[in-house]
């Protein structure tokens, strides 16, 4: 098995707007009478925040190696930014000569990694994406999503992850070795 | 001579029942109001500010009751553009509270008594009321990135 592992009164009211559009000071103090309005402001900031969730394992399991492997699958990214932009980072590592590093492979004790390729597109069920080099930042992504894990109403997914082997990796890979790695996914706003 | 006297009484027992009639009505005063700054608001937690102010029901009872309003008179939520942010409002008939009834927008809820015994709680107690202004941790993470803000409005009435 070949593995890959991710990680008041209705008068009241409108005295109160008058009051309130009139752009007067606030906070603003009541006045003694058979009703009495007072004005506050409240002010709140929210910093930009961006979430992937909806992630799964790829496993490759007893591939064909005369058959390109490729795995998609739909996933959640929110973010909050205006236009709900965001950029994505993707890095990976596996054991085995030649997966140290950052690189996208797979590999193990003894064994020579193997390396895949990974795409991401903005959108879900896409039939394919931008290809990622690892730790290069890929920008201008924006998202659909309206809560931060796609609950509640939002697009269950947003985005498309692929994951790939070529026939001329695997058949460079050994039989019956297991070969696991982990590929990481950095989101960020925009 | 008697009749113009008893005129001019009648007149003036008018007047001294019209004064106490006055005196009688039920008036209100909300006072010791402040801004709310509500900071950077977390995802993981809820967001509360609480303050304690100055209710005060001159009613026989000391009762009164208290309506929120936000944005244009309408719900309570805080803007940015064209973003929302909702907040929840709480009030409690006592000072020094963290939590209290939840006001829904335009909807009065009474049942409060106030301890002031002076309008602006100049003397006696020097607040009577708490209000909690809440935004939840749920709609700050859905909310999108920026400043929000806007004002709450508060009026009181008597019981």
């Amino acid at each position: 098995m070949w593995n890959f592992r991710k990680h008041a009164s209705a008068a009241g009211i409108l005295a109160a707007l008058a009051c309130s559009s009139a752009a007067q000071a606030v906070p603003t103090q009541g006045t003694f009478g058979s009703t009495s309005t007072g004005i506050i402001n409240i002010s709140a900031s929210v910093p930009s925040r961006v979430q992937i969730t909806g992630l799964s394992d790829v496993a490759f399991t007893n591939q064909d190696p005369t058959v390109a492997a490729s795995n998609a699958q739909n996933i959640c990214v929110f973010s909050n930014t205006a236009g709900k932009k965001y950029n994505i980072t993707a890095t990976g590592n596996s054991a085995g000569a030649g997966g140290g590093g950052t690189a996208f492979t797979i590999g193990g004790t003894g064994l020579t990694a193997a390396p895949y390729t990974v795409e991401w597109a903005q959108t879900s069920g896409a039939a394919s994406g931008t290809a990622l080099t690892s730790t290069t930042t890929l920008t201008g992504q924006a998202s659909t999503a309206t809560t931060p894990t796609c609950t509640g109403g939002s697009p269950v997914t947003t985005a498309t992850l692929f994951v790939k082997m070529s026939t001329a990796a695997l058949q460079a890979m050994q039989s019956s070795a297991t070969y696991s790695g982990t590929l990481t996914l950095v989101v960020g706003p925009e | 001579m008697r009749l113009g006297l008893l005129a001019a009484l009648c007149a003036c027992g008018a007047a001294v029942c019209a004064s106490q009639a006055r005196a009688q009505s039920n008036n209100v005063r909300i006072t010791g109001l402040s801004d709310v700054a509500l900071g950077s608001l977390s995802s993981a937690s809820d967001t509360k500010v609480a303050q304690n102010i100055c209710a005060f029901s001159s009613s026989a009872t000391k009762g009164y009751h208290v309506t929120a309003s936000g944005l244009a008179g309408g719900p309570l939520v805080l803007t940015n553009g064209g973003s929302t942010l909702a907040y929840e409002v709480q009030w409690n008939g006592a000072s020094g509270q963290s939590s209290g009834t939840n006001l829904s927008a335009n909807v009065p809820v009474g049942g409060f008594t106030s301890s002031a015994t002076q309008q602006q709680c100049n003397s006696g107690p020097t607040t009577s009321a708490s209000l909690i202004v809440i935004v939840r941790a749920s709609s700050a993470a859905s909310a999108a990135g920026g400043n929000y803000s806007g004002a709450l409005t508060l009026i009181l009435g008597p019981e």
